[in-house]
């Protein structure tokens, strides 16, 4: 049982891996990201289920807090890289390049 | 005089320094403002010459303590070593704001905050003090390097902050090695340089910590073949830090040997000490012989400056009252002379615009005060009898004759050495006919002058009447020499070939 | 001491003075208001004067005293004292430093008024004579100190005014050159000196470094000691009185103004090493191998020196390498422990070169600085004052009795071979007879003959009398000098020789009236010789020779100068050049320099990792958690 949603939470995490290190479009890197964050309170969920208390509930609730605050901080971010270049693909944002 | 005299002294041209960094001043303001204050500090200095008593010990010592779970205080307090660099230090900064104008206000600022770093370290008491202020120095020098320098001035920056700093990291190592050393023994915490005299270290673990030590002084020098950031920096830098590193800060490398590492290591240190006057005697040579190829004026001055510097490390290294007495004269003499030197060199460059000698010529004619000026600091800086340079240079040889025959006789070399690339110089830039770049070039103004003449008596009352002077040295020189001497001396003079045996055992 | 001994630090002190002021006169006036020449002239000739006065009044005072206590010093103020080495700036008074007192301030004030004529008409006048009265200044120190030390200030102050009056017309780099070479030669000497003081020191100095308790100390020190003192000293010597192998500067300071070869580099400067051999003569007479080196490094020098001057075709540089020989002949005296005989012939050559220098400079000054004696000729009806001045020096130079220069070669000769030195006193008789050839072959190629420049001859005339006067002063001092140490032999008195004797340590021969005369005879066998010659070749006028062979080698003197500049002075800038231009930027530069490459290579190497795209760090990310949590599992099992 637990067996099922914890591949399930892999997989999506993986999914969101893939996305976050495929892709090129800010938003679907977002939402790759997003993914990988859902994954992990799915994984946390099932756990809660298993153990029958509520510390998976809670960090679940914890991770969907955070996730939505950070949601507001990068769209903002998003929308000010996009102001300065004009585009949304992740290669032309590279300042670090050594 | 009032009770914290040296602590006014540090931190007045600091505070001062920083107030001139951060407050909307103009040029002219901050230039008159510096020289105020390093006259203050000039004034505050002949009070504390004319307190101290030479009684070999340290004097005007102020002590808080600021750590004192690890015994480190702000402990200062001079002896007769460090007065005369502190005076040297004091009598020469004014110059400097009286002689370069077209400089910009942080250039005033960083010049204060210099003096009161040096004047720091040269009145520290405390090895932890001593640190601190030893690396605060280098930071002015680094802006003023490399915000004010010449045309390759940013690698020349950063080959002498790197190189100086690299030299320091080990000095701390030494240092805390020291503490440590100190608490072993006694079961105390401190880091006063008067108490590490106590301890007589030896044995394989000093000798590294030792070399920590002389490696950082030897960079600041500099020594033998740790001189390669030198021509860079000194050509580099605008005249009056090339006055400031020359004539002052390269002095307190050699007191820092004198005051640290020589109480604190006397056995390492005698057992070394040839080694180290043998670098020194190959600086002086090194450096004199690369004078003589220079074509820039600064550079074949700065190449002199660390020739000088070596004999002046001679002096310390040979162990004997006269060498030492030698030294610290010396290093007053050489702030006097080659270092005055590059504040020609600095007028040199502003006015004609150009640091070839070749571009230079006939200008003893064009401008007499001039050419008389540099004429006396050169030759005191040669070493002639009459002016300061003689002295030093005489019992430094005599002191080295006694420690080792060969040193002194390639001591004694730097008397041909030094004349050599001079009278070339002087020859080409001052005589024959005039060029196009010293065609018009203006003789000394009055207030230039007069601001050379206190300098140029100096020379002369240094040369013709150097007594009083060396009374105030010569007790702390013999405490030290007392303190290091009787293992040492008949150590190291054994090694002495052709000295006949009358000449080692006689002493009297 | 019942009198006072103020004034002996005044000797030295008037001339200084006088520098000074002269000197900041000078430079105040030079630009703006110029100043009549009188004015520095005059000026500059009040302090010789002042301090030939008070020589005069040492001279009396000494000889009031004792003779065994015939000294008295002045202590003005302690100069220096460092552990056991205590130094005062202090002036001894005896009979050899009065001696030679008398006759440096006496010519010395002499050349000063003929320099007010010579130097008529010169630009930077004021700074001439500031210079002149520094260097008598320092002289004057030379002389009076009275330890090592303080006459080691004398000795470099008339080195550096040697130097700054060689390089006087300074426009021209072959003169500057010139005086470089002097400055540099005579350190090379002072090394010597400074390290001989060391080893001094070292060995007795501790019991007081003044000359009266070296003295007495002297016995303290073990032979070889005193050998290497003495040798190194004697260095000092030959860089100062130009002998081998330092005798090169001298021909070429002859670029300097004329009163300046008389006065500097021919009559007081030069003899400072005999001098100062004297002083310290009880050091010498200790150690026979150092005083057979002083001996033979003399006379060789002499007969060297005399080789060139018999090829020169410049007027002054013929005096110089006379001067140079003249030297020679001082050193073998000194070194054949006849201190006294030594010094009369500094006392004499003084007065006949300073006269042999200053007609040369009234020649010179009447061609209009023409100094080629192939360029003039016949000058003996136009300058008749000069001519005849010249003679007396000349037949004094080579030795013609009864002038002052037979007396003082003469004695020297005779203490050599009475001493017991057969080839020196050989050597010496050649050399007496090739200076009577090269004397009166420059005089009879200047003054005789036909004219060889009719244009320049015409425009020749006398000397003022400012210059002639000094002139015919030092001529009758060229006469009556040798007769202040008339031989014994003719029952004189050697008046001389036993005035020096309280402070040099003379060793007299026992010579027979045989030897002596036999001495005699053969020195004027050889200045006949001489003269005879140089009359059959160049009597009745001669045209400018070519030489060839021996002569050609000669006349470039050996040689020396490129073998040194080859030898020495290339080489010398070679390493410099090569230190400053291949070893610090490709050795001792190359660890530093090397290090900062190394954290450029690992950076770059570094830099491959820094893509700078998002999801690279990404990637680094999953991997390095990857590995964590791999680890940490495997830790946990």
């Amino acid at each position: 049982m637990i067996h099922d949603y914890l591949v399930l939470s892999v997989i999506l995490f993986c999914l969101g891996i893939v996305g976050v290190f495929a892709r090129r479009n800010v938003f679907t890197v977002f939402m790759s990201v997003e993914l990988m964050l859902n994954s992990a309170n799915l994984a946390f969920i099932a756990f809660a289920r298993l153990h029958q208390n509520m510390d998976g509930h809670v960090l679940a609730l914890l991770v969907m807090a955070v996730a939505a605050a950070e949601v507001a901080l990068a769209l903002a971010v998003v929308i000010l890289l996009h102001k300065q270049t004009g585009k949304l693909d992740t290669n032309v944002f590279s300042l670090l390049k050594g | 005089m009032f009770a914290h005299l040296l602590s006014v002294m540090i931190f007045l041209p600091i505070v001062a320094g920083l107030i001139l960094l951060f407050a909307p001043l103009g040029r002219t303001t901050a230039r008159v403002a510096g020289f105020g204050v390093s006259l203050a500090v000039l004034v505050l200095s002949f009070d504390v010459y004319a307190g101290f008593t030479a009684t070999g010990k340290l004097e005007f010592v102020e002590y808080i303590p600021w750590i004192p779970s690890l015994g480190i205080a702000y402990h200062l307090g001079i002896d007769g070593i460090s007065l005369f660099i502190l005076m040297a230090s004091a009598v020469l900064l004014p110059l400097v704001f009286v002689l370069f104008g077209t400089r910009s206000k942080g250039y005033y600022a960083n010049l204060l905050l210099v003096e009161g770093a040096m004047l720091g370290a040269i009145c520290a008491a405390d090895l932890v003090l001593f640190y601190v202020f030893w690396e605060v120095m280098l930071l002015p020098v680094f802006f003023m390097l490399g915000l004010y320098g010449g045309p390759n001035k940013l690698p020349a920056t950063l080959k002498i902050t790197l190189y100086t700093i690299a030299g320091s990291l080990l000095m701390l190592a030494s240092l805390v090695y020291l503490a440590v050393q100190y608490h072993t023994l006694t079961g105390e915490w401190s880091f006063s340089i008067e108490k590490m005299g106590l301890l007589n270290l030896s044995g394989q673990a000093a000798a590294v910590a030792l070399f920590g030590f002389m490696i950082a002084f030897a960079i600041k020098i500099p020594l033998f073949p740790f001189h390669t950031w030198l021509p860079d920096a000194y050509t580099e830098a605008p005249s009056a830090t090339t006055f400031v590193l020359s004539a002052i800060m390269a002095k307190i490398g050699v007191y820092g040997v004198i005051r640290v590492v020589m109480p604190a290591f006397e056995m390492e240190f005698a057992r070394y000490a040839l080694l180290f006057a043998y670098a020194g005697v190959i600086s002086m040579m090194y450096c004199g012989l690369a004078a003589i190829a220079q074509k820039d004026y600064k550079r074949m001055l700065a190449f002199s400056s660390a020739s000088h510097m070596g004999i002046i490390a001679v002096g310390v290294f040979s162990m004997n009252v006269q060498a030492l007495t030698g030294t610290i004269y010396q290093i007053v003499a050489h702030a006097t002379s080659t270092g005055v030197l590059f504040l020609f060199a600095g007028i040199l460059e502003e006015r004609t615009r150009t640091r070839a000698i070749n571009d230079l010529g006939g200008l003893a004619s064009k401008a007499p005060v001039f050419a008389l000026f540099f004429a006396i600091a050169m030759l005191a800086s040669v070493g002639l009898p009459g002016t300061s340079g003689f002295i030093g240079e005489f019992l430094i040889i005599l002191g080295a004759l006694k420690f080792n025959v060969w040193i002194g006789v390639f001591t004694g070399l730097s008397l041909i050495i030094g004349v050599c690339y001079m009278l070339w110089m002087f020859q080409r830039v001052f005589f024959e006919k005039s060029k196009a770049a010293s065609e018009s070039f203006k003789d000394l103004s009055l207030v230039e002058g007069l601001a050379f003449v206190p300098v140029m008596l100096l020379i002369l009352i240094m040369g013709i009447y150097p007594h009083p002077f060396l009374r105030k040295i010569e007790p702390s020189t013999a405490q030290y020499i007392a303190a290091v001497a009787p293992s040492g001396v008949t150590q190291t003079v054994a090694v002495s070939p052709a000295l006949p045996a009358e000449l080692t055992t006689e002493k009297n | 001491m019942a009198h006072s001994t103020f004034y002996l630090g005044m000797i030295p002190l008037y001339p200084l003075l006088g520098a000074v002021c002269i000197g900041l006169l000078h430079i105040f006036t030079c630009r703006r208001c110029r100043l009549p020449q009188l004015v520095y002239g005059l000026l500059a000739c009040v302090g010789p004067a002042l301090s030939f006065f008070l020589a005069l009044r040492v001279f009396f005072e000494l000889q009031a005293l004792p003779l065994e206590s015939r000294f008295f010093s002045y202590k003005a103020f302690t100069w220096f004292s460092v552990g056991d080495l205590h130094l005062n700036m202090g002036f001894l008074a005896d009979p050899l430093s009065s001696l030679m007192l008398l006759f440096v301030t006496f010519i010395g004030t002499l050349i000063h008024v003929y320099s007010i004529g010579y130097m008529d008409g010169d630009k930077t006048y004021g700074k001439f004579f500031a210079y002149m009265n520094l260097f008598l200044g320092s002289m004057l120190i030379l002389v009076l100190a009275d330890s090592p030390v303080v006459m080691f200030i004398g000795w470099e102050g008339v080195g550096l005014c040697s130097y700054l009056l060689i390089s006087y017309y300074n426009e021209d780099s072959e003169n500057v050159l010139a005086g470089n070479k002097a400055f540099i030669v005579n350190r090379i000497g002072d090394l010597g000196f400074v390290l001989g003081m060391g080893f001094l020191f070292w060995a007795i100095g501790s019991h007081g470094f003044d000359f009266l308790s070296l003295k007495a100390n002297a016995h303290l020190m073990t032979e070889s000691t005193i050998l290497i003192v003495c040798l190194l000293l004697f260095i000092g010597a030959t860089g100062k009185s130009a002998q081998i192998p330092l005798y090169v500067w001298l021909p070429d300071a002859m670029a300097g103004p004329t009163p300046v070869s008389a006065l500097i580099h021919a009559a007081t400067m030069v003899t400072a090493g005999v001098y100062m051999v004297a002083r310290f003569s009880f050091l010498y007479v200790e150690v026979a191998s150092a005083s057979m080196v002083v001996a033979w490094v003399g006379i060789l020098t002499a007969l060297l020196a005399a080789v060139f001057g018999m090829f020169q075709d410049d007027i002054k540089k013929i005096l110089a390498y006379s001067t140079v020989s003249q030297l020679g002949y001082m050193f073998a005296g000194v070194g054949v422990t006849a201190y006294s005989a030594g010094i009369f012939h500094v006392f004499t050559h003084a007065f006949f070169k300073a006269l042999l220098f200053l007609g040369a400079g009234a020649v010179i000054y009447a061609l209009h600085h023409q100094q080629n004696i192939w360029k003039m000729g016949g000058l003996k009806k136009k300058m008749p004052i000069t001519y005849w001045t010249m003679l007396v020096g000349a037949l004094a130079l080579a030795g013609c009795p009864p002038f002052a220069g037979f007396f003082s070669k003469d004695e020297i000769l005779y203490s050599a071979l009475a001493n017991g030195h057969f080839f020196i006193w050989l050597i010496g008789v050649l050399v007496a007879a090739m200076t009577a050839y090269y004397t009166f072959r420059m005089i009879f190629v200047v003054f005789h003959g036909e004219p060889r420049d009719q244009h320049a001859y015409e425009h020749a005339h006398e000397a003022p009398l400012v210059m002639t006067i000094p002139l015919i002063i030092l001529a009758i001092g060229a006469v009556i000098a040798g007769f202040y140490n008339f031989p014994a032999i003719f029952g004189g008195e050697q008046m001389i020789s036993h005035w020096l004797a309280p402070s040099v340590a003379d060793q007299h021969p026992h010579g027979s009236f045989l030897l002596e005369f036999f001495v005699i005879a053969t020195s004027v066998a050889a200045f006949a010789f001489g003269v005879w010659v140089a009359y059959k070749r160049f009597g009745k006028g001669a045209e400018e020779p070519v030489f060839t062979g021996f002569a050609s080698f000669a006349f470039h003197k050996f040689y020396v100068d490129e073998l040194y500049n080859a030898v020495f002075v290339q080489p010398y800038k070679v390493i410099g050049t090569a230190i400053s231009d291949e070893v610090e930027p490709n050795m001792t530069d190359a660890p530093v320099t090397s290090a900062s490459r190394l954290y450029m290579r690992v950076g770059n190497l570094v830099k491959i990792f820094q893509s700078g795209y998002v999801r690279t760090y990404a990637i680094y990310m999953v991997l390095g958690l990857g590995i964590m949590s791999l680890i940490l599992s495997q830790s946990l099992n």
